[in-house]
């Protein structure tokens, strides 16, 4: 077993890992269970979290490679009970169904607006290309995105 | 009886958020994965290796020195009940066919051990120390093989019932008509005839299977499990294991997608038992691959239609044939064949001859299930083709076709009463239908007219359109039931408590507003608790499109009862009569504007005077099963050089009755066709000559993604059904069936091939473009 | 078909038992191999400073150890037999420069920094961009480095196509410090113990420098069935210093020197693309596999060349939606 310190939605913490341990192993062992499982492999992205502002599948990091970082989980993402636009945007939409894919692909929509304040519909489709989604087909969650990146772009600006 | 509700309403009929719409956003821990699982064992299934074998000899005593390991499952120490793993209403129209551990396994990864262990890495090494001794057995991996003379009998097992024939594999058998379709045929001036097929192809809901047992205080056993039907999963859980119903609480969290594969006792039994035997909580979930070759599947299908028609375009007769593929078990087996003809065929009840007959056969193959469309989506891929051919042999647009064919308010089929899910189904008569509307609007949407053969050019992309028209069910008439109570509190709040399952479908949001229409409150004013067994009264869970049709009436039914009780604790508050009496913004209000709230209501009944629970439960069994209608345009463009098939544009016009939420309604018509559209182009289970499945992953098992979704233009046409909760069907399933047809229509359309087999991968479409070329002599 | 036959053991092809139980059957050497550990087996992570740290820990016990890059491949692909990860993030170097000699790329740089980087960006005219904005998913290319790429080298990979096509040169360290052309690199995987791969080079090229990439895939997010990629020279319509690779086929991509003789000094018309393209479809070494067969894949050599080539022209009419 090793210790492992990182910072998890800015919040510093010590935690006992396995070598072998992956992110998503350490996450929802230490309770972030928004950090959902769906493959185990990188393919379907339910497991998103932003590793030092990336967001990243945690089922293909070394949790031991994530020494030092920081982490951003969806239980991150609210401010108590405000929720972030994005999230908002999701609800608003009706782009949340079964909902298991919804961490992730908030996740992802963060990332991207952190970065482009004004994403085409192009990228917003590449963006979000590794959270695969069974329920919605994707429509609500492209224009949730649409809706998110308008309203930050008037909250900045008022 | 009250007054059938009609708009204009205030709470239905709103794009509400869900209910529990803000704790999924959030991460909340809500699936079941999401739980303290300390002290929980995990459990791990060994699979087969052999598609057909007998297991000679099991020796777990090396397994069982590992430590950490705990219990190990066998055929050996676990009940032989034979019962059937689908979830139905009992008695189950599928054969008790299946064992929680056989002496025999029938497909790759079919279930050989399980075992129980304190880690999942003690348990991964007791799978491997475990030493099993096969006797393989000649296999059959297709229809045709398992139905050939001589060929092995899968089912050789002397106490499985429900079985059509054993001895030739054969699960289920269906042969019913109307009429006599051979001499039809002799009589149409046209005939066409058509074989389409379809492949294994899995739900790939991104929550796999699992399941959380545990002992609780007064030692009765609880399954937290992602299912659709609790109530089945307790019904066959306690037969399976031989204990009481009243010993199993079953608890449904939030699911992480369903799409059939959930309508399925899959894993609560081994778990079941872990815990019962150990006394310990125990903790199953299956991986990816095991998902993909140990869940469920769609039944793999070959149908023929026939159709003949006069030389006006009306058809005269119908014959469907349909031979489903149905893996090593036979759940679902007869109920998803019979589907196959009663979604499709009372659609054009102009035929006066119909015959639809076909066969379920064992194979020894993974085992396909309940999947969103339930046969309907096979079947309408060889109707919708053959109506193109038709057209084209008639000289008539294929939409004109379609609206000289297709069944109207008013209507009613022979079909309906002849065939049901799996048994005689129930005469009904249509008493909604936009379906007209629904062609007219999505034709124009598309641009139908403008578009169609003029196979317009890109480079290598040449487009083309094509088009298709569905109906569904809501409900199994006289079969499912659901159930609901209300009951209030003293803020003016109620509690919903209803046996249905969201799974996703967003139930618990279209039920609580249901219920807060009749109320006359906002739907938050409705605390849902849905799908527990010790709490909530039955359903038969999320499948057949029921849950809005069928538990929503039993919701309104509730509601309106509750209403009355409101009413009569009012009546000598506001001292008027109770006709004169409406619930309007959380108030009783009488004539000339008295009012009294439904907090001080509730107060009084509780607290004050001539208290009461101001509660109520209601039931609904349908008599009737009213389709929702869907008219599918779509356009795509066929790259000639390599085959691949892109949709650019897909508009879905469908009549759902009234929807409860339209935005939900969307998301439901827009996950189901993207999952058509995977269906139609991308997802294919690929399988070995030996059975085993090649590509039991998300990475060559390919499900769009946010870069493959077209244009997608899903538009609600409203009816209003009279039989229905405010006037609502159902949507569920009816979106998944057309992107198949539409789509082959449209690569007719766009290059003038017809492509009969699914999925239609580049290397098939280029292989048949270059076949026609050959044919017409081109190089 | 009545024999029957006993086994005693599972047989080799045995599915399914796995302790993270994942389909984890991209393994090329056993299709449907879902043989996966996990990586319980791992009892240590050692982190070096230096590269001849890195590779003396590395060599010391070749069957127990592997590289640790970005980590995808580690997650993936580790077998039983390893018990320490040799990280390599204080070796590896992070960043993209620019000088006249061409790009650096440190070992170390992920492919969205790669993507990013504003150097690279608009090398070879946007063309590694393109290529890059195909590999995976955003959420992989955030972790997965250029290294990793260059050593893993699945048959699949669109950044080797590239490195290929554009006469990349893999900075190595075992136990020496050396530069071997990538095509080199590629061609000799015969060793014990691969080297550690410390940078990549890309040499500068001409303004006139051109290129094109096709992949072929199933789906958006996906890996190719087969992809290609052309650089070249192209000076008043005249082709010259051709680059020419074709990629998952179902082998790792590999130059066409004969298409690239070809091309020499020859002007890009309609007649010469198609004669290219026809050569390469002949002489591509394609074969059948669950994804694809060889007959399609040489269909889409020919395709995709000639769609390289024509973009490289700047001829009108081909092209994507």
């Amino acid at each position: 077993m090793m210790s492992l310190e990182l910072t998890i939605n800015g919040e510093r913490r010590a935690l006992a890992a396995h070598p072998g341990d992956t992110l998503l192993d350490v996450l929802r062992r230490e309770g972030y269970v928004g950090v959902k499982k769906g493959c185990g492999s990188g393919d379907c992205g339910a497991c998103t979290v932003l590793l030092n502002g990336r967001a990243v599948n945690a089922c293909l990091v070394l949790a031991a490679r994530a020494e030092g970082a920081s982490i951003l989980t969806i239980e991150g993402l609210a401010d108590g009970d405000r929720l972030h636009p994005i999230q908002e945007a999701f609800l608003d939409e009706g782009a949340v169904q079964c909902g298991y894919c919804t961490p992730g692909m908030v996740l992802s929509a963060y990332d991207l607006l952190s970065r482009n304040a004004t994403p085409s519909e192009g990228e917003i489709r590449e963006a979000i290309s590794g959270n695969l989604c069974r329920c919605t087909g994707y429509v609500k969650q492209i224009r949730a995105i649409q809706t998110a990146a308008e309203r930050m772009r008037s909250e900045r600006d008022e | 009886m009250s007054d059938r509700p009609r708009e204009p309403f205030v709470v239905v009929g709103q794009s509400v958020r869900k209910v529990d719409g803000v704790g999924l956003v959030k991460g909340n821990p809500k699936f079941v994965a999401d739980t303290d699982l300390s002290g929980a064992l995990h459990v791990r299934i060994l699979g087969s290796p052999h598609a057909h074998a007998r297991i000679l000899r099991m020796d777990v005593s090396a397994a069982e020195q590992i430590p950490g390991v705990v219990l190990i499952l066998t055929h050996e120490n676990t009940p032989p009940t034979r019962h059937t793993t689908a979830g139905q209403g009992y008695p189950e129209p599928s054969p008790y066919d299946a064992r929680m551990f056989d002496t025999k396994v029938r497909f790759v990864g079919d279930r050989v051990a399980a075992v129980a262990a304190e880690t999942e890495e003690a348990a991964d090494e007791a799978l491997r120390a475990i030493h099993v001794t096969y006797e393989e057995l000649p296999a059959v991996l297709s229809i045709d093989d398992a139905r050939a003379e001589g060929a092995p009998v899968i089912h050789d097992e002397k106490d499985s019932t429900g079985i059509y024939e054993a001895g030739r594999n054969i699960v289920a058998d269906v042969d019913i008509d109307v009429g006599d379709v051979e001499r039809g045929f002799a009589e149409s001036d046209v005939v066409v005839e058509t074989t389409c097929e379809t492949q294994y192809a899995q739900h790939a809901p991104i929550e796999t299977h699992v399941v959380h047992s545990y002992l609780d205080s007064d030692d009765r056993l609880v399954l937290r499990t992602s299912t659709q039907v609790p109530f089945h999963v307790r019904r066959i859980v306690a037969q399976t294991l031989g204990i009481p119903i009243r010993r199993i609480r079953v608890i449904k969290p939030r699911v992480g997608g369903g799409f059939g594969a959930k309508q399925e006792v899959l894993l609560e039994d081994i778990a079941g038992w872990i815990t019962l035997k150990t006394g310990r909580p125990a903790f199953l979930s299956l991986s990816r691959a095991e998902e993909f070759v140990a869940a469920r599947t769609r039944h793999p299908m070959r149908v023929r239609v026939k159709l003949g028609a006069k030389r006006d375009g009306v058809l005269h007769s119908i014959e469907m044939e349909a031979t489903s593929n149905t893996g090593a078990y036979g759940a679902h087996g007869l109920t998803v064949l019979a589907n196959t003809g009663s979604k499709t065929l009372p659609l054009y009840n102009k035929a006066q001859n119909a015959r639809f007959y076909g066969q379920a056969v064992y194979t020894n193959l993974p085992v396909p299930g309940a999947y969103r469309g339930y046969g309907a989506t096979q079947g309408y891929f060889p109707l919708e083709t053959a109506m193109d051919e038709l057209a084209e042999r008639l000289g008539l647009d294929p939409v004109e076709l379609r609206r000289r064919n297709h069944i109207r308010v008013g209507e009613t089929s022979p079909i309906f009463e002849k065939l049901g899910e799996g048994r005689e189904g129930v005469s009904q008569t249509v008493k909604s239908c936009e379906l007209e509307r629904c062609i007219a609007i999505g034709a124009e949407r598309i641009g139908w007219r403008e578009k169609r053969g003029t196979r317009r050019r890109e480079g290598a992309w040449v487009h083309g359109v094509g088009m298709s028209i569905m109906m569904q069910g809501s409900g199994i008439p006289q079969i499912d039931m659901a159930a609901a109570t209300i009951k209030m509190n003293e803020d003016g709040s109620f509690n919903l408590l209803v046996g249905a399952t969201d799974i996703g479908t967003g139930s618990d949001t279209i039920l609580a507003q249901i219920a807060a229409e009749v109320l006359g409150v906002p739907a938050s004013r409705m605390i849902v608790t849905s799908s527990d067994t010790d709490l909530t009264p039955f359903d038969v869970g999320a499948y057949a499109s029921s849950t809005t049709y069928v538990s929503g009436m039993a919701v309104q039914r509730a509601a309106e009862k509750v209403r009355e009780q409101i009413l009569s604790v009012a009546v000598p508050v506001l001292k008027a009569p109770a006709e004169g009496l409406r619930l309007v913004d959380e108030h009783v209000v009488g004539p000339g504007g008295a009012r009294v709230s439904l907090a001080q209501v509730c107060q009084r009944a509780m607290y004050s005077s001539d208290q009461f629970q101001i509660a109520a439960t209601a039931s609904c069994v349908p008599s009737e099963s009213p389709p929702p209608f869907l008219a599918n345009f779509a356009e795509v463009a066929v790259d000639v050089e390599t085959g691949v098939v892109k949709v650019v544009h897909y508009v879905a016009a469908v009549d759902c009755g009234v929807a409860i939420n339209p935005l939900m309604a969307e998301g439901q018509m827009e996950g189901a066709i993207v999952n058509g559209i995977g269906y139609a182009l991308s997802e294919e289970m690929l399988l070995s000559s030996t059975g085993r499945v090649r590509n039991p992953s998300l990475f060559d098992y390919k499900i769009p993604g946010a870069l493959d979704v077209p244009d997608l233009d899903v538009i609600l046409v409203g009816s209003y059904e009279p039989t229905g909760p405010m006037g609502a069907k159902s949507v569920g399933e009816i979106g998944i069936n057309g992107p198949i047809p539409t789509i082959a229509n449209a690569i007719y359309d766009a290059v003038g091939i017809r492509l009969r087999k699914t999925p239609f991968a580049p290397e098939r479409v280029l292989a048949a473009l270059q076949g026609e070329k050959v044919r017409k002599g081109e190089r | 078909m009545s024999e029957t036959r006993t086994l005693d053991e599972a047989p080799t092809d045995a599915p399914l038992v796995s302790a993270r139980g994942e389909g984890n059957n991209r393994r090329e050497e056993r299709e449907g191999d879902v043989e996966d550990v996990g990586l319980h087996h791992i009892q240590l992570i050692v982190r070096p400073s230096t590269a001849s740290e890195a590779w003396r820990l590395r060599t010391s016990d070749p069957g127990a150890t592997r590289f640790l890059g970005g980590g995808i491949d580690v997650v993936l692909y580790t077998p039983e037999t390893v018990t320490t990860l040799i990280d390599l993030s204080r070796v590896a170097r992070v960043g993209v420069s620019e000088d006249r000699r061409g790009l650096s790329i440190g070992a170390g740089t992920t492919l969205s920094e790669l993507l990013e980087a504003r150097e690279a960006g608009s090398w070879v005219g946007g063309f590694l961009a393109d290529v890059l904005r195909c590999v995976a998913s955003p959420l992989q290319r955030n972790v997965a480095t250029v290294g990793g790429a260059a050593a893993r080298a699945h048959p699949w990979s669109d950044v080797i196509l590239a490195m290929l096509v554009l006469d990349a040169e893999v900075e190595v360290y075992d136990g020496v410090a050396r530069s071997v052309p990538a095509a080199e690199f590629y061609a000799a995987r015969a060793q014990d113990v691969a080297p550690l791969i410390t940078a990549v080079r890309l040499p500068a090229r001409p303004a006139s420098a051109r290129g094109a990439f096709e992949k072929f895939g199933r789906t958006g997010f996906d890996v190719g069935l087969l992809n290609c990629a052309c650089v070249a020279n192209v000076v008043r319509g005249l082709c010259g210093g051709a680059r020419v690779a074709v990629g998952g086929t179902p082998g790792l991509a590999r130059r066409l020197s004969d298409v690239e003789g070809f091309l020499e000094a020859k002007r890009l018309s309609r007649e010469t693309i198609a004669e290219a393209a026809m050569l390469a479809a002949r002489i591509v070494d394609a074969r059948d596999d669950r994804r694809a067969s060889e007959t399609y894949r040489r269909t889409l050599t020919g395709v995709g060349i000639r769609r390289c080539l024509t973009q490289l022209a700047g001829i009108e009419g081909e092209g994507a939606l």
